[in-house]
Order: C-alpha cells, then sequence, then structure tokens
C-alpha cells in the first residue's frame, strides 16, 4: 500500500517537473528569440560583409591603378613643357592640401585605446567612443602643430571628415572604427609628441582621468592614405569677381 | 522489502542528479549560443555592411569619373591643336575650390555662440558658462556631419588643418585669435545644418538648455565664406607619396 502511495506522487512529481521545464524552455525561446535563426542570420551576415570587403578591396586596387595611369599620362606631359610642369606640380600641391593624394613623411603615430577589461564599468560600450570629442581636440592639437595631414585608422581626416559615434565604433568619412584608433600626423615629430603631452595636458587628461591606453611613437616615414569620397559642391558656388 | 525500497530510493537519487546535470549543461550551452549573437551585434553588422556598401558606390562613380578623365586626356594628348594647359587648369580650379582656397557663397546657417553673460553661475564652476575649444569643435562636427560643404568662424575658414584651440579667454583659428562672441557660418541645406544645432540632444541644444549659453541659429538664404589664407603654400614634411613603396 505504502509503495504504491510513492510510486504515484513520483509519477506525479516527474510529470510537473517536465511541465515547468517546458513552460522554462518556451520562455526563454520567447524572450530572446529563437537561437538558430539567429545564428544563421549572423552567419549570413559574417559572410556578406566578407564578400562586400572582397569586392570593395578590388575595385579599390582598380581605382589605383587608373590613378597612377592618369598620373603618368599627366607627368609624361609635363616633362615636355616648363609651363604644364609648373602646372603639374600646382595641381600636386592643392591634392596634397586636400587630401587627394597619398602622402609620406616623418611624423608620430598615437594610438588610443581602451582601458584594460577590468577598468571598464558596464558593457559593450566604449570609453574612448563615448568620449570621441578628445579625438577631435587631439586633431585640433595637432594642427595647432602645424601637422600637414592626419588619418584616423586609415581615413584621411579632410575638411569634411565627420566623427560619428554609433554603437561602440566611429563612422569616420563613412566607414565604421572600433577601437583601437589610430591617429597619424605628419608634421615635426619632436613639436607634435611635445604638444600632446604637454604637463597635464590632453595626453594626460585621457590617461589620467579616462584611464585610456595611449602610446605614441615617432617615425620619420609615415604613409598617409588619401581620401576616396567624391566631393562636390551642391550649395557652395565661387564668389564671382564682377560681383564684388 | 525495506532493503528493496532503500535501493530503489538510491537509484531515484543518483538518475535526479544525472537529470540535474543534463539539463544545466544544457542551459548553458544555449545561453552561451545567444549570447554569441545578441541583437546589438547583428545591427551592428547590419550598418557595417550598409556603410561598405555606400563605400563601393563611392568607389565605383570615382572610378567612373577617373576612366572620362583619363580619356580626355588621351584625346587632348593626342590632337595636336589642343593645349594640355587648359585641361589641367581646370582642374586646378576644381582643386581650389575644393581644398577651400576660393571664396564661396551659398545658402546656409549662422550661428552664434556666446558665453552666459548672467551674473548667478549656472554650473558648479566658472568654466561651465564659458565656451570653450571642444565644444566649437564638436558644433564643427556636428555641421559636417549634417554635410556642411564650406565652414567659417569669425571670418576664418576652418580646414582640415585648422586649429580651434583655447588660449584664456580668446580662441585661436588658423593662427588667428578671436574673442567671443563666435559667429560660426556654414554652407549647406540650412534645413539640415539648422537642426544639427537645435535638435534635442545635439551638442548646441545641451550649451543652450543646460549650460544656458547664448546659441543662436539662423537660416539664410546667402552666406559668405572666406578662402583659407595658406600663407607657405607648400609642405615641408609631406611628400606625395613615391610610386612603388
Amino acid at each position: 500500500m505504502n509503495d504504491i502511495k510513492s510510486k504515484v506522487a513520483i509519477v506525479l512529481i516527474c510529470t510537473i517537473l517536465g511541465m515547468i521545464l517546458a513552460v522554462q524552455f518556451k520562455t526563454v525561446e520567447n524572450t530572446i528569440g529563437s537561437g538558430t535563426i539567429t545564428t544563421q542570420r549572423a552567419q549570413q551576415l559574417a559572410i556578406d560583409y566578407k564578400r562586400l570587403q572582397d569586392e570593395r578591396d578590388s575595385l579599390r586596387n582598380e581605382l589605383d591603378n587608373l590613378e597612377a595611369k592618369l598620373k603618368q599620362y599627366e607627368k609624361g606631359e609635363a616633362e615636355k613643357d616648363v609651363y604644364v610642369e609648373n602646372l603639374y606640380r600646382d595641381i600636386e600641391k592643392f591634392r596634397t592640401l586636400a587630401g587627394y593624394e597619398d602622402v609620406q613623411g616623418p611624423g608620430i603615430i598615437i594610438e588610443i585605446n581602451d582601458p584594460p577589461a577590468e577598468v571598464v564599468i558596464g558593457g559593450e560600450s566604449s570609453i574612448i567612443v563615448d568620449n570621441y570629442d578628445f579625438i577631435l581636440q587631439i586633431i585640433s592639437v595637432l594642427n595647432a602643430t602645424e601637422a600637414e595631414a592626419i588619418s584616423i585608422n586609415e581615413q584621411r581626416y579632410t575638411s569634411f571628415t565627420e566623427i560619428v559615434p554609433a554603437a561602440g565604433h566611429l563612422e569616420i568619412n563613412g566607414v565604421s572604427y572600433g577601437p583601437p584608433f589610430v591617429i597619424k600626423a605628419i608634421g615635426k615629430p619632436d613639436d607634435l609628441e611635445n604638444s600632446l603631452r604637454i604637463k597635464h595636458g590632453l595626453i594626460w587628461r585621457m590617461e589620467n582621468l579616462l584611464n585610456l591606453d595611449i602610446h605614441i611613437k615617432q617615425e620619420q616615414n609615415i604613409v598617409i592614405p588619401k581620401y576616396r569620397k567624391i566631393k562636390e559642391f551642391r550649395y557652395a558656388k565661387p564668389v564671382e569677381e564682377a560681383s564684388n | 522489502m525495506s532493503n528493496q525500497n532503500n535501493s530503489g530510493i538510491i537509484w531515484l537519487i543518483i538518475l535526479s542528479i544525472l537529470l540535474g546535470v543534463l539539463l544545466s549543461l544544457q542551459m548553458k550551452q544555449n545561453i552561451d549560443d545567444y549570447d554569441l549573437v545578441s541583437l546589438k551585434n547583428i545591427q551592428m553588422m547590419k550598418n557595417e555592411i550598409n556603410n561598405i556598401r555606400k563605400e563601393i558606390d563611392d568607389i565605383k562613380e570615382l572610378t567612373e569619373n577617373k576612366k572620362k578623365e583619363l580619356e580626355k586626356l588621351k584625346t587632348v594628348i593626342d590632337d595636336e591643336d589642343e593645349d594640355i594647359s587648359e585641361l589641367l587648369q581646370d582642374e586646378i580650379d576644381k582643386l581650389k575650390l575644393v581644398s577651400g582656397l576660393e571664396d564661396v557663397q551659398g545658402p546656409g546657417i549662422r550661428i552664434i555662440i556666446d558665453d552666459n553673460k548672467d551674473e548667478a553661475v549656472v554650473g558648479e564652476q566658472i568654466n561651465d558658462d564659458i565656451v570653450h575649444d571642444a565644444d566649437i569643435q564638436i558644433i564643427l562636427n556636428d555641421l559636417r556631419k549634417a554635410g556642411a560643404e564650406a565652414i567659417s568662424i569669425n571670418g576664418q575658414r576652418v580646414m582640415s588643418r585648422s586649429e580651434i584651440k583655447c588660449g584664456g579667454p580668446i580662441i585661436r583659428v588658423n593662427g588667428r585669435s578671436s574673442a567671443p562672441p563666435f559667429v560660426i557660418t556654414a554652407i549647406g541645406d540650412p534645413k539640415l545644418l539648422y537642426a544639427a544645432i537645435n535638435a534635442p540632444n545635439t551638442h548646441g541644444w545641451l550649451l543652450r538648455e543646460v549650460h544656458k549659453l547664448r546659441v543662436e541659429a539662423l537660416m539664410k538664404d546667402n552666406v559668405y565664406v572666406p578662402k583659407y589664407y595658406w600663407a607657405e603654400q607648400d609642405f615641408k614634411y609631406a611628400k606625395p607619396k613615391k610610386e612603388g613603396e
């Protein structure tokens, strides 16, 4: 008699356990979303991303080849005539100023990284992304020290470059980058580094108030890539001489 | 009888423990999986894919442009009557416009930013009532985000090479000092530019509503932005990258 009673009890408990488990799994699935589909979707996205990256790289190569060819022609013509040669020099100069030319020269490389993981409070946010205005300030200091060309993570800093924070990333010239951020500047290396490192200056504040991990090194030959976007003015028109 | 009952209970305990271990293992695995592909990650990935698409479009357009340029150059070189210098001069004019070496005008906005002139100090420190170089930099960044084509501060064209630096009571732009109030002029779509300063949670809004600074933006049909005064006209350090390096 006692035996039957306990067996019934066990059956009952097992049934309840099964139901509770089923309910639990259902709720988890409902709140997070179906696991298998998301994983597949993420993989699909990753594949797309890789494919697009490859496509971009090959297109970029094509463009570079084309530009090299164009340059050869221009240079070939320039050698024939002093006047044309001067014009060509001007073009090169203005291209460098506008950022449409790869440039190289001595300068410094600044690498900014988030603090080591233990110090970070909170999840996926990045301290340097949240405080992106410090990057703007670094650029300003570099410019004050007469940097001649600046890039952030291989994106040339031009008069139209915007820095937009978005979900742990910064979009620079419309391209997303996560930390670390590498700022390159061409100019007089000593001056550039010293102006950033003045006592209680910008770098000091970033290191001590934000705990960021910053490395600066001087180099004799830094290559800064060109700006790869078309900029055509839709609103701004040159002022006609006559109207003045 | 009691002996048999005991062994049954022992079996039950062993099986229950096994069930528990298996369940927890199963749960752990599932949760790991979910963690890897959070919704935020997917959103970020999508974002990046969109950006890269845009970049590809840009490169394609640029390639088309260059192809046309090359064609033109070839015909000019082949044709004895035409002069290549004209073509180069055109290119120079275009570059000068884009690089900010020309005075430009067009629709845009004018923004006036000034310190908080009230006697009472709003923030905890007097610093909160003053316009800082960082504030101006963020506002300029916001304007570029909104597609500003040309920007000047107190008559100084803002370029990629322009510094905006505090120097005591003044701010230096292009090596020239200017004191508040700061007048920022930007050419672009006036509505977009206006929104970049006035929409809630933009930096301009923050300065006005929280720090009580004077931030006024006016949409204009025609504003004038002067050219960048490029004194040295040359680069000391930056040289064009040589071929094959």
